[in-house]
């Protein structure tokens, strides 16, 4: 078990990478785009289609391990009433599994609407980048999502010490 | 009534759209079914090019499409942006619904959903802070102009394309974000344009005509009893529905310009016969090209063309 | 109305379970666009509607052009914190306060306004101040209280004084302009320093052990701390000036969208720490993955939110307390009141954000039915927002302090906290009271363009 979690943590590098690229770009090209229309009057034609995609990039990236990270925003109003009847963890357990069950659905529906949007030849105005693309990367973003909150739920249940070290 | 439909909309909610088109949707169908059948308004349930899914799927039951916003999924609705026709809001919406019925429906891009109603605003003028009174002036601008063939058209005459959603065009002018922005005249009003773009170039038939759709959800006509289902088909669905919806474009495009003429420092500038000379020229070159493009989907393009113009022009 | 307060009830208590808001949200939400599209939750036509509604939300949302400000203004935070203008905030202020009865607390209470102006978080606000005045104010014999209490609360204006996550948020969900409520949000973040200022004095002059006066500053020391300063105004300036429409002149004519601002003001907090030696590849790398962990959860509680406020809308709620309004005739002033009194109920419990959108998508319709300006109302949200933030039990900006000091009881911060909470009440009313305070700026805005 220790040894696919070592690599799931390593293969998590790759995303996160990812996600800090495309935050940069945004940076940049927000930047360059200001630069370029009031000195040159020649604002980037495409900026506002590239702004989201690269929006939907940092957000799916990073997605799964911020749900299996505790990064999701919760109000942790009754940790001290859960930690005193020892029922934290059982609760975690509880929330994980139910959260990525969850998901099940939605992943399914942006998986359809993705193919629709491919069936009709849906593009970005400008660069013509069909935007099915996207939809596939957020249903692959979901399902990665669901999955691992799935198997967080499951390891805290059964095996909690293999995920005692940092992410 | 026995059946409520559910209406979802975008636009904001004093816009002509909300404020008049649904309640005229509203009226025809109480009328035609005795108001047995009636609907309801939803507002902001999904931004623009999300309405399609939506009733696709019965997350509503009837909805407003704008087809620039969806670009490569419609074609053969470019055939109606072209600039050249001449005719009020109503007359374009009429020749349109007739030419979808026996031309444009053929290429089905609409599968899917029932389309009840196909209608266009009426000529988009471009609205700048500076004045504009010559074509030539248009090259190099900075406006906001949707896809399709307003972007063809931008394109052709030099301006840089701005790409912002309706609602926020007021604070995209008012930042000067955008030069200028090709709207419809109702936008003058609907959007606040008077306060940030005094100033009208305006070509006779416009720079282009932006097309639109009332889209219903498939099964919920099914659902509906066999004789509202005749009647709303009879009365309402169809040429009625888009000739009124039409007629409100022509109603709130006057009170375009009506606010534009009280509005201290706003003009409106008339093209001069040479650079409508000049723009016909520009407009022959992009009808060439999307008609082409409108024949690749295996309408009969030319035909459907002429058709609204015969149209159009025998009112 | 009443599937709508079911499911309000429910989610409030999957919330309270923990589980995250996202989850709770969008699991009520679904099922009940179900039950409002096919009369039960279980109806197959009800239930696909409401999937492809998730679906669609899931996908459009993450790619909402105006909500690419949020990454950017929170990037734009952490650049300036590796740029060490935390500390030159504080240092100035120090400078001009610090040897007052409380002056280093009221230092940091000014600093705290100061570092606002370039952070969009109130606990990002706090954390990093906590950090920066905390050991000084040790190391006078400032009591606990006196100053955990003013970071606490000085925290709290990151989400007033623009930029804020908070105003773009409820921009997003109210459809009104991020650059108003960004200038709306000026005036009343000015009146916070001063009325927190009168906290410490308050405070001091109770218990003048509270805050010892520290050294008295040269006036070429105050120069020169002052001369230290330039990044942060410059930052300041960018972006506010910028949306304001201060580069608004010959040949420059440069005014900034919000995400133009955003994008401008994180530009220019990283190359300013680069240029200061603040930066390597690898703290560049920790920054950019800091804002995107913080994005993806921030955006995937606005995708939750969303689809709540859809389910409340099929359910006519919002219409169906207009109805009750006006139908009791309730004077619109008594449905203000009666609505901040539920929001500093909630803020006990509540932190800023959840109550936002737990509550926006309900009163918003109700507020502007009455006549009331959405930018004003706004701010309002906010201000209470920011008043749950210091509000026992669950005080976040306090317990942030509680993490960063440490050796201090929650307790000790709430009861240093008491006399700011009743400044924040004092602030509000006067908000409420006299709403031009909000309205100026935004007004002399609109004035853009003629
Ligand atoms: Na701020
Ligand atoms: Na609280």
């Amino acid at each position: 078990m220790t040894p696919i979690i070592q690599l799931v943590r390593r293969a998590s590098a790759l995303p996160v990478i990812v996600a800090c690229i495309a935050l940069f770009i945004l940076m940049a090209m927000t930047f360059c785009d200001v630069i370029l229309r009031s000195v040159f009057n020649a604002p980037i034609e495409a900026a506002t289609e590239l702004t989201r995609i690269l929006m939907a990039i940092l957000v799916f990236s990073v997605l799964p391990i911020v749900s299996t990270t505790n990064g999701h925003i919760a109000v942790d109003l009754t940790d001290g009433f859960f930690h005193r009847l020892h029922l934290s963890r059982a609760r975690d357990v509880v929330i994980y599994v139910v959260s990525g069950i969850m998901l099940f659905w939605p992943v399914q529906r942006v998986w359809v609407l993705a193919e629709r949007a491919r069936d009709y030849g849906d593009v970005t105005e400008y660069l013509s980048i069909p935007t099915y693309l996207i939809g596939w990367f957020i249903t692959l973003s979901v399902a990665i999502t669901a999955l691992v909150m799935i198997a967080t739920g499951l390891l805290k249940a059964f095996a909690p010490n293999t995920l005692s070290e940092p992410m | 009534a026995d059946y409520t439909l559910t209406i979802s909309s975008w636009a904001p909610p004093t816009h002509g759209i909300n404020a008049k088109m649904w309640p005229k949707f509203v009226e025809m169908v109480e009328e035609a079914t005795d108001g047995q059948v009636t609907a309801e308004l939803k507002l902001g349930i999904a931004p623009p090019p999300a309405q399609m899914d939506l009733i696709m799927d019965g997350a509503a039951d009837a909805s407003i499409i704008f087809h620039g916003y969806q670009p490569g999924r419609f074609v053969t609705t470019k055939l109606i942006e072209l600039p050249g026709y001449e005719g009020s809001a109503e007359d374009a919406s009429v020749a349109y619904w007739r030419a979808y019925d026996q031309h444009l429906k053929a290429a089905d891009e609409h599968r899917g959903v029932k389309v009840i109603a196909l209608h266009t605003h009426g000529p988009a003028q471009l609205h700048s802070s500076a004045p504009v009174t010559t074509l030539d002036e248009v090259s190099g601008l900075k406006v906001r102009i949707p896809g399709g063939v307003g972007g063809d058209v931008g394109a052709a005459l030099g301006a840089t394309g701005i790409q912002v959603p309706a609602p926020k065009v007021y604070e995209t002018l008012a930042s000067k974000a955008a030069d200028g922005v090709v709207m419809p005249l109702e936008s003058r009003k609907g959007f606040k344009l008077t306060e940030v773009a005094q100033n009208v170039y305006e070509m006779p038939g416009g720079l282009y005509r932006g097309s639109f759709a009332f889209i219903m959800n498939e099964d919920t006509f099914a659902d509906l009893p066999p004789e509202l289902q005749t009647a709303l088909e009879e009365n309402v669905f169809g040429e009625p529905l888009s000739r009124e919806i039409g007629k409100i474009w022509d109603e709130i495009d006057a009170t375009g310009r009506e606010a534009t003429e009280a509005a201290e420092g706003n003009a409106i500038n008339a093209a001069t016969d040479a650079d409508m000379e000049k723009f016909s020229a520009i407009a022959e070159d992009i009808r060439g090209k999307v008609i082409a493009e409108v024949d690749a989907t295996g309408v009969d393009a030319q035909a459907a063309y002429d058709m609204i113009k015969s149209e159009m022009s025998s009112n | 109305m009443t599937a709508a307060l079911i499911g309000f009830a429910i989610v409030l208590i999957l919330v309270l379970v923990r589980l995250p808001i996202v989850f709770a949200m969008g699991l009520v939400g679904t099922l009940g666009f179900a039950y409002e599209r096919g009369g039960s939750i279980f109806d197959e036509r009800g239930l696909k509607a409401a999937m492809s509604m998730v679906g669609r939300q899931i996908t459009d949302t993450a790619q909402d052009y105006g909500l690419s400000v949020v990454p950017l203004f929170i990037l734009m935070g952490l650049f300036v914190n590796k740029g060490g203008m935390a500390r030159e905030l504080y240092a100035v202020s120090n400078a001009f306060l610090g040897h007052m009865r409380g002056g280093i607390a009221m230092a940091t209470v000014a600093a705290c306004g100061g570092f606002s102006a370039i952070c969009g978080s109130s606990l990002a606000t706090a954390a990093t101040m906590s950090k920066v005045a905390m050991p000084q104010m040790r190391r006078y014999g400032y009591s606990d209280e006196l100053s955990t209490a003013s970071i606490a609360a000085g925290g709290t204006l990151g989400i007033l004084i623009p930029p804020s996550v908070i105003l773009v948020i409820y921009g997003l969900l109210t459809e009104t302009s991020i650059g108003k409520l960004f200038m709306a949000g000026i005036i009343p973040g000015i009146l916070g320093i001063l009325f927190y200022l009168f906290a410490v004095r308050w405070t001091v002059w109770r218990n003048p052990e509270a805050g010892p006066a520290g050294e008295r500053a040269t006036w070429s020391e105050r120069i020169r701390a002052l001369g230290s300063v330039w990044a942060v105004l410059l930052l300041f300036f960018l972006v506010i000036g910028g949306l304001y429409g201060a580069f608004d002149f010959e040949p420059l004519n440069l005014t900034f969208s919000p995400t133009e601002a955003a994008g401008m003001g994180a530009a220019g907090a990283f190359l300013i720490a680069l240029f200061r030696g603040g930066l390597t590849v690898g703290s560049t790398f920790e920054v950019l993955k800091e804002t995107c962990f913080t994005a993806s959860a921030l955006f995937a509680v606005l995708i939750g939110a969303q689809i709540f406020s859809n389910f409340i809308n099929l359910a006519g709620l919002p219409e169906a307390l207009i109805a009750m309004v006006t139908a009791y005739d309730v004077a619109p002033f008594v449905v203000i009141l009666m609505i901040l009194g539920i929001y500093i109920i909630l803020g006990c419990v509540f932190e800023s954000l959840s109550m936002l959108l737990l509550t926006v998508p309900i009163f918003f319709p109700l507020v502007t039915s009455l006549g009331y300006d959405p930018i004003w109302f706004g701010i309002v949200v906010v201000v209470v927002t920011e008043i749950s933030l210091i509000t026992p039990p669950v005080g976040l900006n306090v317990f942030i302090l509680k993490g960063v000091v440490g050796d201090v009881s929650t307790g000790t911060i709430f009861r240093g906290v008491t006399p700011f909470w009743v400044a924040d009440i004092f602030r509000l009313a006067l908000i409420v009271l006299v709403p031009i305070v909000v309205l100026y700026l935004p007004e002399q805005m609109g004035a853009l363009g003629h």
